[in-house]
């Protein structure tokens, strides 16, 4: 909403600066998120004194004058040839910027060479000023005009005005409106509201009563509860005069003609939007006499708007009509058939109230939005129909002429019952922390226009006044419905700043969540600590995108396009999309991990839930001038060995990598993660080549995709302690040579299968094929960790025991000891 | 006779010279060698002793061991400067060549600034909660009190999931405060919890909106809470956030869950780099009676107060950063930075 403080003044006194104004308003509810001066008219324009004038030197109709502005005297080339030595005239100085003739743009005044003579500025005609059409000469000024002083001063005009940008939040559609805003200040500071005097002229004998003129019939009084119609003939249509012109364009809308204006200032002025109908094309009924049907649209009806727009109506759209044709999308827009022209000369004014949800509904089906549906779907007051149309009437009688007829049409079914809302004084000061006499509260109330109509005749409490007391709501205040709303009304008076802040008190929260969220943190600690970035993707994702991932997936009903039309069914789209985006950027060697919930179908409602995923590509060492393995890409191993720390950290043991078989959309080489063997944690591997390059991926990219709610619930968080060895282990090396399809799972599971006494740990230390391998083959050494809690072992117990598992190895895996 | 004792200190020099002289380690074991080894010289010198008069020898024999110790220490002391030549690299270090790294990674800055919320929250004894993102109208909107025609349910601003079968039609939550409910609606007053998530709007991105983001809230209800109480929980949570000299003010406004209803406007360093006295950073009010009714707390017992706030907004007022959608590249000179 904007309003300018010079409009806003011819309601409300106030004293203060305009951004004392500002911070008032921002501070009681309405925030001004603009605040701007307007420039003042003839700005940079002074009275001016002519002191010589002479014959330019090198052009026979110009003349070079010495002119004095007030502060000291400037040259001034100049083309009019009505004025002498000791005129005074208005005088441009260099900088400012002239309006300049209508339809033209303004123009700003520079210092300059006029055919090769300087000219400081710029003398003006009447026209140049916008003052008159003249502009044959100079515009002379009277010779007791004050040298030095604003043309705007001179001239007897307003300084510049200042224009305020508010937001109105929606439940008070009251302050869409500059009386709406003036009351808000006078109830802040204490003053008195001063609304416009309207008197309307007395019935005159002869003239026609608005009843005789035209009859207003309300077919859908859930729609419409309120329509009231006026009729002024012989309007002359026409341009409006200047200074309705200037308060509208200061508020950014444009002048159309004197009647459209004057609705659309009323309905900034009061809230109240209004239409103006060329009464003569409004058909008559069977009596002959013009019929406003306010009434739904019929099944299969269009209505051509004003601005050419052609409408199916859906059956619930409310119309105004007459008894052949719609007129207008009530409190939408007017209808094209029926609009002002240049030959209206009789003018039918409708002011009405319109059902909020039927406004709302019209508006957002057809898809239009106007200044009009804006109110009514927040809600117009019923109290004011009659007296906005008064007012309405008033200004077009002024500005365009023609007679009233008498009276008017209020077609006002059931009137709509004032709200009155209880209120209790001593839960004013439980709720806002504070302590108000109840007479304070009351007057706060009164401020905003509250009556107080009933209180309870006992007090509760000797020191208290009685209460509760019953409050009456004007018809404005559509947002006040009950206790608590009125208890705000106090606080935005009192001040909201001046209530005092207690320190927090009380009551320890929980939530089972609590600790959950702190396993998550810990989770991105060890992630972060294995060198990896923390990733935060977009949950909509592309269908295609999507659907290598999960067949089943949740789509949006109406999505913002195709590339976010599904909730993603896993993290790896996501961060495949970051990859890209890191390569795209040079950024080659790419690290990160993502915790974040994933979308899918279930049995009645799509499920959520949490999953961490992790994703590597490019060099597997940061850049380094030198070093052999420079080079090297990430690959399967490097990303095992971090889940394997990870997991191992986060208290999971037992973890199985199997393989996986079946033919995979996303992976090359796959393996799922099973705890114990049984419990699925989620799996990892190498992104299929085909969809790396769908990515634009050159290296190698390793995915891992985790069930972080599984892992959580499965770990073992708990650590108690072992005893640091108090001897010694004895370490054996054995090397073997083993079928390529030989895995290290069976050869663990081959030693173990030997119960080796003492063994302690193994550990893989090479894997080897070459020259000195047969083919199919490969090279494996292992070390063997033996030791005695108790004593420390000797080398015959530890031989004994070692060649026994070697012996084993070799027969059933089987394999050949290497030298 | 005195001839040998004449001999002992110009052989002493001599031996001196040579053990300086020795340029590596195996020419200073030759130099021993000659001087004090077996056959050295300073050896046969004192093989020559017996040869003394009894009255001479003692003080030859003292002469001698000394220069033997002086040579010896010397040997000593060569040899650890041989030694230590020996093992000079044959290229120094250059220390200003760059190290080999090992990378860290970096939380995200959403994550962060979450943490840094949670921590002033439980601070006060909040604990966190969260809910699910794909809800029904009745959580998000209806127990919040919304109207029923109000455009935020719009398909126009809200995600609405497309329907399957027969169920109430599902969307995405446009907020944090379905949480609220979830909570309320489970446990009984006195609540006291912090709730952050992502949460969901229809808008195109831009550098100010992105159709997720992240909200954090807070909800506290408990016998006699006031106005007051909920200006001092966040002019704490804030200070503790952005500094002990930020300021904090209240604007009446309107949220349909909450009466009254406030924004939280604050003035920091920070604002006033960006050129503004102040910046809006928050919504909150004390808990709309109707959703203490509907949730079945009696608003007649039970007071509250919540307030809520985007954490993307924090995070780039905090940092400085002037387009939201880079939190969703993952741009690592982005992530690297915080």
């Amino acid at each position: 909403m904007k309003v300018t403080l010079n409009w806003l003044k011819q309601y409300v006194d106030f004293n203060g600066s305009p951004e004392d104004l500002a911070d008032r308003l921002t501070m009681l509810g309405p925030e001004v998120e603009e605040i701007r001066k307007l420039a003042g008219d003839f700005e940079g324009v002074v009275v001016a004194q002519v002191i010589t004038r002479d014959r330019h030197p090198n052009a026979d109709k110009l003349s070079v004058c010495r002119v004095h502005d007030g502060q000291g005297e400037r040259q001034i080339v100049c083309g009019a040839q009505n004025f002498q030595a000791g005129d005074k005239i208005p005088l441009v100085l260099p900088g400012a910027t002239l309006p300049g003739p209508p339809g033209e743009k303004p123009f700003t005044i520079k210092v300059g060479k006029i055919r090769g003579v300087e000219s400081h500025g710029m003398m003006c005609s009447g026209r140049e000023l916008g003052l008159s059409e003249d502009h044959a000469g100079l515009y002379l000024l009277p010779p007791d005009a004050v040298i030095g002083q604003p043309l705007a001063e001179h001239l007897g005009r307003v300084a510049g005005d200042v224009l305020y940008d508010l937001e109105i939040t929606p439940n008070r559609p009251d302050l869409n409106s500059v009386i709406g805003i003036a009351r808000e200040v006078a109830a802040q500071s204490g003053g008195q509201i001063r609304l416009p005097q309207v008197t309307l002229p007395a019935a005159a004998p002869g003239l026609p009563r608005a009843a005789d003129l035209v009859e207003v019939r309300i077919d859908a009084p859930d729609l419409c509860p309120r329509y009231t119609a006026r009729v002024i003939c012989g309007v002359k249509v026409g341009p409006s005069p200047a200074w309705l012109k200037s308060a509208l364009e200061k508020v950014g809308l444009r002048s159309i003609n004197n009647v459209v204006d004057v609705t659309n200032y009323v309905m900034l002025e009061t809230g109240q939007p209004l239409h103006a109908f060329d009464y003569r094309l409004i058909a008559r009924n069977a009596a002959g006499k013009p019929t406003i049907v306010v009434r739904r649209a019929q099944p299969g009806e269009a209505f051509t708007t004003l601005d050419g727009q052609s409408h199916q109506l859906a059956p619930d759209t409310l119309l105004i009509a007459d008894e052949e044709k719609g007129i207008a999308l009530a409190g939408v827009m007017g209808g094209l058939n029926s609009e002002i022209n240049d030959r209206t000369e009789d003018v039918l004014i409708e002011s009405a109230y319109f059902a909020p949800t039927g406004i709302r509904r019209t508006s957002k089906t057809l898809g239009l939005r106007t200044d009009a549906s804006y109110r009514f779907e927040r809600g117009a007051d019923p109290g004011n129909t009659d007296w906005a149309s008064q007012r309405c009437v008033q200004l077009l009688l002024e500005t365009g002429g023609g007679q009233l007829a008498d009276g008017v049409v209020d077609a006002y079914p059931e009137p709509i019952p004032t709200r009155r809302i209880t209120l209790r004084h001593h839960q004013v000061n439980a709720l806002l922390g504070i302590v108000l006499e109840p007479a304070q509260v009351e007057y706060y109330l009164s401020q905003l226009g509250l009556r107080i109509v009933g209180r309870k005749a006992t007090p509760v409490d000797a020191n208290l006044a009685p209460e509760p007391v019953t409050v009456q709501i004007p018809t404005f205040r559509v947002d006040l419905k009950r206790e608590t709303d009125l208890i705000e009304e106090v606080a935005r008076l009192y001040g909201v700043d001046k209530i005092p802040a207690t320190p927090p008190r009380g009551a320890i929260g929980s939530h089972p969540f609590d600790a959950v969220f702190d396993q998550h943190a810990e989770v991105r600690r060890l992630l972060v600590g294995l060198g990896l970035h923390e990733a935060q993707g977009q949950t909509l994702v592309s269908e295609a995108a999507a659907r290598p991932f999960s067949p089943n997936l949740v789509p949006l009903q109406k999505p913002l396009s195709s590339d976010m039309n599904v909730l993603r069914p896993s993290l790896l789209p996501g961060l495949l999309d970051s990859l890209r985006h890191n390569l795209n950027r040079k950024n080659e060697r790419v690290a990160l991990f993502e915790i974040g919930r994933v979308f899918l179908p279930g049995q009645t409602q799509p499920a959520e839930s949490l999953r961490l995923a992790i994703a590597l590509t490019g060099p597997r060492q940061p850049e380094f001038w030198a070093g052999d393995d420079r080079e090297a890409r990430f690959d399967a191993y490097d990303l095992k060995g971090l889940l394997e720390e990870f997991l191992e950290k986060l208290g999971l043991r037992g973890v199985a990598w199997v393989r996986s078989q079946e033919v995979s959309s996303v992976f090359l080489e796959s393996a799922s993660l099973a705890l114990g063997g049984k419990v699925p944690l989620g799996q990892f591997g190498q992104l299929l080549p085909a969809l790396a390059r769908q990515y634009d991926l050159r290296d190698p990219v390793l995915l891992a995709e985790l069930d972080l709610n599984q892992l959580l619930v499965r770990r073992t968080a708990t650590r108690t302690f072992k005893p640091l060895p108090a001897f010694p282990s004895i370490r054996r090396d054995l090397a073997m040579i083993v079928g390529e399809t030989v895995t290290h799972d069976a050869v663990l599971e081959t030693i173990r299968s030997a119960k080796p006494q003492y063994l302690e740990r193994i550990d893989l230390f090479d894997v080897f094929r070459g020259k000195t391998v047969p083919a199919g083959h490969k090279s494996v050494a292992y070390a063997f960790t033996y030791r005695h809690a108790e004593r420390t072992l000797t080398d015959a117990e530890v031989n004994a025991t070692h060649e026994r598992v070697a012996g084993q190895l070799v027969a059933n895996l089987p394999a050949q000891v290497r030298g | 006779m005195s001839s040998l004792l004449n001999d002992i200190e110009p052989l002493k020099q001599a031996a001196l010279a040579d053990l300086k002289a020795a340029s590596d380690l195996g020419a200073l074991e030759q130099a021993k060698g000659t001087w004090v080894g077996p056959h050295g010289k300073l050896t046969a010198l004192m093989k020559q002793l017996g040869s003394l008069s009894k009255e001479e020898r003692p003080a030859a024999g003292k002469a001698i061991n000394a220069v033997k110790a002086d040579l010896e220490s010397a040997l000593a002391q060569r040899r650890a400067e041989l030694e230590l030549k020996a093992a000079q690299p044959q290229h120094p270090v250059d220390f200003t060549l760059p190290g080999r790294r090992r990378t860290l990674g970096k939380l995200h800055p959403l994550t962060q600034v979450t943490d840094d919320i949670v921590r002033s929250f439980r601070k006060l004894g909040f604990a966190v909660a969260d809910g699910p993102e794909i809800e029904d109208d009745y959580h998000c909107f209806d127990a919040l009190n919304t109207p029923a025609d109000h455009p935020a349910r719009d398909t126009q601003d809200t995600f609405y999931l497309q329907p399957a079968g027969s169920a109430d039609p599902l969307l995405l939550r446009t907020h944090t405060s379905s949480v609220q409910i979830r909570v309320m609606e489970k446990q009984p007053p006195p609540i006291r919890i912090v709730v952050p998530g992502r949460v969901y709007r229809r808008d195109n991105a831009d550098a100010t909106h992105n159709p997720t983001f992240h909200q954090i809230e807070g909800l506290y209800v408990d016998r006699d809470v006031t106005v007051g109480d909920l200006k001092g929980t966040v002019e704490f949570v804030f200070k503790d956030l952005l500094g002990s000299d930020v300021r904090i003010r209240f604007r009446p406004h309107y949220f349909s869950y909450t009466e009254p209803s406030f924004e939280i406007d604050f003035s920091s360093p920070l604002t006033r780099k960006m050129g503004k006295d102040w910046l809006e950073i928050a919504g909150c009010g004390m808990v709309h009676p109707q959703v203490f009714e509907t949730v079945g707390y009696d608003p007649e017992t039970w007071t509250g107060w919540a307030f809520g706030f985007g954490i993307e907004r924090i995070a780039m007022i905090r940092y400085g950063i002037n387009d939201i959608r880079l939190f969703y590249e993952n741009d690592l000179r982005f992530l690297s930075q915080f």
